[in-house]
């Protein structure tokens, strides 16, 4: 069995990637709505949480990160395998909003190695990283990729339950960047989505969520594709743009009652827009909240040099 | 082991001469402090690379805006506080010049090592010159002090603030008490001059201010807190008093009142010292002044009460005397004897307008009006250790003339007596004044002279300036020591404070009171050092008891026992004695 690694630098293979979407819907939906989980459709308007409600006094927010290091060929008797050593990490910041206070209390770093060979074994880069091999079915670039990310979300819930097991103060709300597919087990958790591919409202709710003002939210709706979940849109604070500017959705498991899922919509409404970004400091804004992008930079830093471990990667199945 | 502080960072180079560390959560590192790292090299020893802190800074990591911070303390943005600090290097052993790794650890260097680090560990001899930053004492090399292998000391800052002269009398007080010289100490003279205030007049008085604190501090230096022990104080004769009594008013015995008489005037050649630019050889009256004083000399006969009879005059003061040489000069018989013969008449005026301008200035300290055999010239040969040439209440003119003339009396004593132990330290604050950058004058020479042939000769200068920028330069440039005290911001910023880093020189800028930057040839470093209070009055205010008790009669300076008929330079044979 022999492992190669391409020569070219990983990030030139990627064209299959897909690109950062645009902020608004492109495609109409094809799943299931119910529209009238807290106001029956004709009475939907912009909703401002009641005076009573407070933001919770923690604030957990997760995300990963991921980057191709190398693009691979396993050699092995079956034929040539290609694949991609990629590192990926997940963190979870811990917003402290009474004492002020931002940290990451969590990172985990990983690396794998994703093919579909079956014999391949680890793989030690010069650096001493070790790349863990994990098996694709299909070795397609988009497997390959899907296979990280699959490896990515799976570390997030990791540092997730981690995180919740240590601060068990029980007044916290966990926010996971992206959506909360397969991860509606854990209590008291939002998914947060920026972007919007598919609009899931008929065309008059949906210029209920384009008029929003900032800090409101639309009523609560249960959204149903392969799994069910609670969604509503919200308006982040922002300069005032396309119709769809600041808005994100934001959804929680439907395994809790309309009043509970009512309840974190609010509580998510009153928490969310101070953590919007600035359009002079992240291209993303005002969607990229603030402890999100400092979270990423945070486990990009820790993923170390994509260069460097290219370079290792090439030197160790050179040696 | 000492205590590890942190680690060399890899983000910054690191160099065998500067070097950054990162400085571990929960311990800290101040300007100053000193670190020791040690890194393995094939083939060699471990080699211990030891420097100081010369710059600490903490930032964001994680902030990419300056608005970065308000996100983080308001708990959104989360980030890394991270101190790091920047190295010096004062010591590399052995001398493998290689970086230290990033990575490694920093420790705290105590003890041993940061005696080592700061080279104290070579010093056969050494000065307690104050307490490091970390309390503990910073020392001086002897050796560079006293001629064995360098002397003099260059101080440096604005007045008021930098405490140049706490300093300078700091450092004769620990050259006296610390050991260093052994038993030679004792005989150690040092020469003060004091140019503002009284303050230098109570050296041998303790300070009522001194407390627990500065005790604690002079114990940890190893020095007792005492004032100086023996300190004889000169100062000019009262204006307008027939009895030429001390012009003093914080004191009232142990003072001398000083001045030379008419005929030492003529014979010892001291007209140069009148003018500051008498040597200049752009000027023509110089010549002038040569000529006459040659002339006076020449003529010159003592008379009772150190008058002279010149020229057929009884010359009884300065006014006569200048009235005297004002006509000799301006009659056209004699001027040409006087003032030599191819010299023009312009030049010649020049010449009395300086004079005449120096008639009101001098009077007092040239006068032929008192008993010749009464002391009043300046001299350390005196049983004083400490000798207190008061010059405050001097015109500026005034006060050059008695520093030239003291000075090249006691360079010469030194040069007859073919020596250079006891060594004579002499403590000269103003030194742009009397050794100014340009030109020449003979106050100049003689500064040269001590600071070019005194190492030898067992004369040291510690000399105090506002700005080293304008004064001599070799005078500068022979000091083996060089201290700075608070400086100006334009003056930090000129070449002659290249050996502050940059640091220093921000840091000398805001330097308190009795903070000083210390360099010496055995540490690439300076080092800055906190002196403490003085233990003697520094003014009136402070005065405590005095060393010795005062003595019984508060006439101290008049010679009892003079034996008649014994060789006075003044006192002429036909004189009556008594």
């Amino acid at each position: 069995m022999k492992v190669h690694v391409e020569s070219w630098d990983p990030t030139y293979g990627s064209a299959f990637e897909p690109g950062e979407p645009s902020p608004g819907p492109s495609q109409a939906t094809t799943s299931r709505v119910e529209i009238g989980v807290e106001l029956p459709p004709d009475a939907w308007r912009p909703l401002l949480p009641p005076e009573q409600v407070r933001p919770p006094a923690t604030v957990l927010l997760i995300d990963g990160v991921r980057r191709i290091d190398g693009r691979i060929w396993v050699e092995d008797s079956d034929g040539t395998h290609p694949g991609v050593a990629a590192s990926y990490a997940a963190g979870v910041v811990r917003c402290d909003l009474q004492a002020g206070v931002a940290e990451v209390i969590v990172t985990r770093v990983e690396r794998g190695l994703f093919t579909s060979s079956t014999r391949v074994g680890d793989l030690v880069a010069a650096t001493g990283a070790v790349y863990r091999p994990h098996r694709v079915s299909r070795p397609e670039p988009m497997d390959l990729q899907q296979a990280v990310q699959r490896r990515m979300r799976e570390l997030e819930m990791t540092v997730a339950a981690e995180a919740r097991s240590r601060d068990s103060g029980g007044d916290d709300l966990l926010v996971v960047d992206g959506p909360l597919h397969g991860r509606t087990h854990l209590d008291r958790t939002v998914g947060y989505i920026k972007t919007h591919r598919t609009e899931y409202l008929p065309p008059a709710l949906a210029a209920v969520v384009t008029s929003l003002p900032a800090g409101h939210r639309s009523p609560v709706f249960l959204l149903g594709t392969s799994w069910d979940r609670y969604a509503w849109y919200l308006r982040l604070p922002g300069a005032p743009g396309s119709p769809w500017a600041g808005v994100v959705r934001v959804e929680c498991t439907a395994d809790v009652s309309r009043s509970v899922a009512i309840q974190l919509a609010d509580i998510s409404t009153v928490t969310l827009p101070r953590f919007a970004s600035a359009a002079y400091k992240d291209p993303r804004a005002p969607q990229n909240l603030v402890p999100i992008s400092g979270l990423e930079r945070r486990l990009r830093s820790l993923l170390g040099d994509a260069r460097l471990l290219n370079r290792a990667l090439r030197a160790a199945v050179a040696g | 082991m000492s205590e590890p502080v942190g680690r060399v960072l890899g983000t910054e180079d690191a160099t065998p001469l500067t070097f950054w560390v990162a400085v571990r959560p929960g311990t800290y590192l101040q300007l100053d402090d000193v670190v020791a790292t040690t890194r393995h090299v094939p083939g060699h020893d471990p080699v211990t690379i030891a420097g100081v802190v010369t710059q600490v800074r903490a930032r964001h990591e994680g902030a990419q805006f300056d608005s970065d911070v308000f996100l983080i303390s308001d708990g959104t943005l989360p980030a890394q506080v991270q101190e790091a600090a920047e190295i010096t290097t004062t010591r590399v052993d052995p001398e493998v010049y290689v970086p230290p790794l990033p990575g490694t650890v920093v420790r705290r260097a105590v003890d041993d090592e940061r005696a080592t680090a700061l080279h104290f560990d070579r010093m056969e001899r050494t000065l307690p010159v104050g307490l490091g930053r970390d309390g503990q004492p910073v020392f001086l090399n002897a050796d560079f002090l006293d001629g064995t292998r360098g002397a003099h000391v260059s101080i440096s800052g604005i007045s008021g603030v930098a405490t140049k002269t706490s300093f300078a009398t700091w450092l004769l007080y620990s050259a006296f008490h610390s050991g260093a010289f052994g038993a030679e100490a004792v005989n150690t003279k040092a020469l003060i001059f004091n140019v503002k205030g009284e303050d230098l007049l109570l050296l041998d008085h303790a300070n009522n201010r001194l407390n627990e604190d500065t005790r604690e501090a002079y114990t940890k230096l190893g020095l007792p807190a005492r004032p100086f022990s023996s300190v004889a104080v000169f100062a000019p004769p009262r204006p307008g008093d027939p009895d030429g009594t001390a012009d003093v008013a914080c004191r009232s015995y142990g003072v001398n009142s000083f001045y030379w008489t008419i005929a030492e005037f003529c014979s010892e050649k001291l007209l140069p010292f009148l003018f500051a630019d008498a040597d200049d050889d752009r000027q023509q009256y110089t010549m002038v002044v040569h000529q006459v004083a040659a002339r006076l000399a020449r003529e010159a006969e003592p008379k009772e009460d150190g008058a002279a009879l010149i020229d057929g005059e009884l010359v009884r003061s300065f006014e006569e005397l200048v009235d005297l040489i004002t006509d000799r000069l301006t009659n056209e018989e004699t001027r040409g004897q006087w003032a030599g013969s191819a010299v023009g008449l312009g030049t010649v005026n020049a010449f009395i307008r300086r004079l005449v301008a120096a008639k009101r200035d001098l009077s007092r300290l040239i006068r032929g009006d008192l008993p010749a055999r009464r002391a009043h010239a300046i001299s350390t040969e005196g049983g004083a250790q400490l000798t207190v040439v008061d010059l405050h209440n001097l015109p500026d003119r005034a006060q050059r003339f008695v520093v030239g003339v003291t000075l090249r009396a006691e360079f010469e004593r030194k040069e007859r007596s073919g020596t250079a132990r006891p060594l004579l330290f002499v403590v000269l604050d103003e030194l742009n004044k009397y050794a100014p950058r340009e030109g020449t004058s003979p106050i100049k020479d003689v500064l040269l002279d001590i600071a070019e042939r005194g190492r030898s000769l067992g004369v040291i200068l510690i000399g105090a300036q506002q700005t080293a920028s304008e004064v001599e330069r070799r005078i500068v440039a022979n000091s083996a020591i060089r201290v700075v005290g608070r400086l100006d911001a334009a003056e930090a910023a000129r070449p002659e404070y290249g050996y502050l880093p940059p640091a220093q020189r921000q840091r000398a800028v805001l330097a308190k009171p009795g903070t000083m930057f210390v360099a010496q040839p055995d540490i690439p470093v300076p080092l800055v050092v906190e002196f403490p209070f003085p233990a003697w009055a520094t003014r009136p205010s402070e005065r405590g008891e005095p060393s010795t008790p005062p003595p019984r009669t508060s006439v101290s300076g008049a010679d009892p026992f003079a034996v008649i008929g014994a060789a006075s330079a003044t006192a002429s044979d036909d004189e009556f004695p008594f």
